[in-house]
């Protein structure tokens, strides 16, 4: 495993293991979600970059420009938990559970 | 076979395209004739023994007089049902007549299979029909307890079952009951080959059922309308009978040590059932507990295996079948008249319904094996065999016959003799259709020990 | 909804799981997975009503995690092995982080806890949609990826088949039944996927319309618990005598057509020398079996006198077309028969 790669995944893993763990805010949930997206951006454009493969340089738009759409919809429920349960606290999302 | 699966099938049809007025005389009558048509399978002339043989059902002499049976019992129950359904709207009937006639569908073809796994199938198809007949047509809430009972106990015994039998057919590459007898037995580990043994036998053993497995029959027995009470006596607890009887042959090696405890339980189970009949306050169940104490004799007499003990085990399955499922059939007369199973309520009833004491009296003599009769054949070669193999036994074998004499008496003198109770006024006369029932039950059983090599099965 | 913002929504759905059907590069196989579930998160909280929000949110969060777990196990594969394609045989950390993402984008037993919640949120056909097609996308991919790992696979199989069983049987809510009732099944087709994928695909394809039927006939009857259900018999008869069948084939009850998945699976279980695995595996289908059973008590084996706590339903003339219904009830109730032919239309 090269200095990169493991940097990339220390990244990645962090952010999955905030959205995992540190359960307040749907906010900050979306922002490990935004951070996981960007550390696999990184992670694409850079093995692009390794291995000089000019194909593969339109990936990681690709993948930015999906999740920019995840990120949006992502924001958009979070307006409408706000709007519904009045906070974006995740500790309210216990409508469903019995 | 097809000769009775059409008409069968064809039943279904019957039942929902004629009017409803002519409902149950038409189903009654084609079902009866497709009854007698099946006893043309007794006729069995070939030498090898399998007869009407094509690719996937046949009949050989162990399982012609249950195929003959189940045939038998469906124009009963149909006969039986036809007072308490009455109230019911007309395609509720018809739902139950379809009912009834999917379950002797499913019961030929699995008496009649000659794949093993077929015979599974069939096995577990029978409980759908009668869960559904359980759990809608009984009477108390308790028929809900009684159907999961009924299914869950079946399941978990079987579903070991399925995977012993895809196991063999994975070593044996064929599960025919024609082939199967001489191909190699299961290799696997002393231990391993040890559940297979028990995986094997319990399902039959908990369908059966053997003593400590039995806990779902008095309760689906209870529950259950009269027809399902019939057939369940008279041919589901069979299906164990005869699955055991067929697999016995493949398990040879292993036999030998494994049947001891399920021996010992069953002859225990005789005595320990015919105990609790004797105390029992409930009409139907005290029936079916002596079901229960019955087939312990029949386990006992498969699980030795000797000739004896399998043409023993037939015959009084047989003979148990048409004698319980009179009893069902009587047990309902009195409900239907008193609306309840209790017996201190029901008592002293020969004054009312004097005919019916003579059923009453005959199918309790039945029961408890009188001499004439096949059931008192069956008895003695299981108990002549089980003496045979030890002579220790004769010690529980003879205090369950006694008990069985003992509840039998017991039964008939508490619903039938005595003084008529203050409270039962007007009681309606007996029907014909109700002599006409038990006559159908109880002239078969007379005549059979006319020429009893008709059940002697494999060793006639 | 608007019909044409609702067409483009459904053919985004189906887009997306045909891109990953079709595709061989993980990257495509991930966007495929991202139009699906961006196409379906607007048809899920169309009712803007707490519970479908909150259900929304939640359904959200679980795949967007689970897609970007996809994608970071791909990468790390390219990264080790310098590959993009899907059939290529993957190194095995990655492996087992795709086979994990997968499970918990389907709902398989560990990582299972969302699907029942995100479930009850749903109205009936989306619920539908959500237990059905959106399924057909990580079960494709799981099996493009399958000869690895089968410790894993098999604790996850079994794993499923168990909780959802012991899960089901404590709820009266009809769709966190029919939740519970998917992760099992998910798990027998697991189970057997490793060792022969056609029968998983079996197993799904007799999956599907017996759950499109359970669905249906609880949107006929307009209800999501078991007492409303109990008021069913009178709104319509036939279909309440039917259900039992549908039911117990759901719960694998022989001779339904249910039974065939799981003996073709128990089969082939006991053909790869695991009987111990194939019993534990039979035997908790009981459990599935209970409740599906509770669930014919209710509807079919006792009739209510009143209609219990539920408001009377409106005994309205059905508009829709019964004919789906009709179609995916009896292909769940009688198709044993025909399992050879099955069997045959699917293998390669």
């Amino acid at each position: 495993m090269t200095p990169t790669h493991f940097t990339i995944s220390s990244a990645f893993l962090l952010g999955l293991m905030g959205l995992a763990f540190h359960r307040t805010h749907l906010l900050s949930a979306l922002l490990c979600l935004e951070a996981m997206m960007l550390a696999l951006f990184i992670a694409l454009s850079l093995w692009s970059l390794q291995l000089d493969a000019t194909g593969y340089s339109t990936a990681p738009m690709l993948m930015l420009a999906f999740s920019a759409c995840e990120a949006s919809a992502g924001l958009a429920l979070l307006v409408a938990t706000a709007r519904t349960h009045g906070t974006d606290h995740l500790q309210n999302l216990n409508l469903l559970q019995c | 076979m097809l000769k009775i699966l059409i008409p069968t099938l064809f039943l279904l049809p019957t039942t929902w395209l004629t009017s409803s007025k002519w409902l149950w005389p038409t189903a009654l009558t084609q079902s009866m004739l497709i009854a007698l048509a099946s006893l043309t399978w007794l006729n069995n002339s070939t030498d090898v023994g399998w007869a009407t043989l094509n690719s996937y059902i046949a009949t050989d002499p162990l399982s012609t007089p249950l195929l003959v049976l189940s045939c038998w019992l469906l124009p009963l129950m149909i006969l039986a049902s036809q007072n308490h359904l009455s109230s019911e709207p007309v395609n509720r009937q018809r739902m139950y007549i379809t009912l009834l006639t999917t379950l002797q569908l499913f019961l030929i073809l699995a008496f009649g299979a000659t794949e093993m796994i077929m015979f599974y199938v069939m096995f577990e198809a029978t409980l759908i029909p009668t869960l559904l007949v359980i759990t809608r047509w009984g009477n108390q809430t308790e028929r809900l307890n009684a159907g999961t009972y009924f299914l869950f106990y079946t399941l978990a015994g079987s579903l070991p079952l399925l995977v012993a039998l895809l196991m063999l057919q994975n070593n044996a590459g064929t599960l025919s009951l024609l082939i199967l007898p001489y191909t190699k037995p299961l290799l696997l580990t002393p231990f391993g080959s040890n559940i297979w043994w028990a995986a094997c036998m319990i399902a039959f053993l908990v369908k059966m059922p053997l003593y400590g497995m039995h806990l779902w029959l008095p309760k689906a027995h209870v529950e259950a309308p009269v027809a399902g009470s019939m057939v369940l006596a008279a041919v589901l607890l069979k299906l164990g009978g005869y699955g055991m009887m067929r697999l016995m042959v493949m398990l040879e090696p292993l036999s030998k040590e494994m049947v001891y405890p399920f021996i010992v339980l069953a002859l225990w189970g005789v005595i320990m059932t015919g105990s609790i009949c004797l105390r029992q306050t409930d009409l139907k169940s005290l029936i079916a507990y002596s079901s229960v104490s019955h087939m312990g004799l029949v386990a006992g007499g498969i699980l030795i295996q000797t000739p004896w003990g399998f043409t023993g085990a037939l015959i009084l399955m047989i003979a148990h079948g048409l004698a319980s499922s009179a009893l069902f059939c009587l047990a309902n007369t009195n409900y239907e008249r008193t609306h309840s199973r209790t017996m201190l309520l029901a008592r002293g009833l020969q004054i009312a319904l004097p005919l019916m004491t003579t059923w009453w009296f005959i199918a309790s003599l039945a029961n408890l094996a009188l001499p004439p009769l096949p059931n008192l054949m069956g008895e003695l070669m299981i108990l002549t065999s089980l003496f045979n193999w030890s002579a220790w036994t004769l010690v529980l074998t003879g205090a369950g016959t006694l008990i069985t004499a003992a509840y039998s008496l017991y039964m008939f003198l508490m619903s039938q003799r005595g003084p008529l109770p203050q409270h039962m006024l007007a009681l309606p006369p007996s029907y014909t259709r109700e002599h006409l029932l038990m006559a159908l039950h109880l002239i078969p059983l007379l005549l059979i020990i006319l020429k009893p090599a008709l059940l002697w099965g494999w060793f006639a | 909804m608007n019909p044409f913002v609702l067409s483009i929504l459904l053919l985004s759905l189906g887009l997306g799981t045909t891109l990953t059907f079709a595709s061989s590069h993980w990257l495509l196989a991930w966007m495929g997975l991202e139009i699906s579930t961006l196409a379906i998160i607007p048809l899920m909280a169309q009712h803007h009503h707490p519970r479908a929000v909150e259900a929304t949110t939640k359904y959200f969060i679980t795949q967007a995690a689970a897609a970007a777990l996809i994608l970071f196990a791909s990468t790390t594969n390219a990264w080790i092995t310098g590959q993009w394609d899907i059939n290529f045989n993957l190194h095995a950390f990655p492996a087992s982080l795709l086979t994990m993402a997968l499970a918990l984008k389907m709902g398989l037993a560990p990582v299972h806890f969302w699907l029942p919640e995100v479930l009850q949120g749903l109205d009936l056909t989306t619920g539908l949609i959500l237990s059905t097609w959106q399924k057909l996308a990580p079960f494709i991919l799981m099996c493009q990826i399958m000869p690895v790992n089968s410790s894993l696979i098999t604790f996850l199989g079994i794993a499923s088949t168990l909780v959802g069983g012991w899960g089901g049987l404590n709820q009266t809510q009809l769709r966190k039944i029919l939740a519970y009732s998917s992760i099992a099944h998910l798990g027998w087709m697991v189970l057997v996927m490793q060792f022969n994928q056609q029968l998983a695909l079996l197993a799904l394809v007799i999956y599907i319309p017996m759950t499109f039927s359970t669905f249906m006939i609880f949107k006929t009857n307009s209800s999501t618990t078991m007492n409303t259900l109990a008021a069913s018999w009178a709104k319509t008869p036939a279909l309440t005598a039917i259900t039992p069948l549908v039911l117990l084939s759901l719960g694998g009850l022989p001779p339904l057509s249910g039974f065939m998945p799981k003996w073709m699976i128990l089969q082939e279980l006991t053909k790869q020398d695991i009987p111990l695995t194939a019993s534990v595996a039979a035997l908790s289908a009981l459990f599935s079996l209970y409740f599906y059973l509770r669930i014919s008590y209710a509807m079919t084996l006792t009739i209510s006198p009143n209609n219990l706590n539920a408001t009377t339903p409106w005994r309205l003339q059905t508009t829709s077309s019964t004919l789906p219904l009709a179609i995916s009830t009896t292909i769940s109730a009688m198709l044993l028969p025909l399992a050879p032919a099955t069997l045959a239309l699917l293998s390669p």
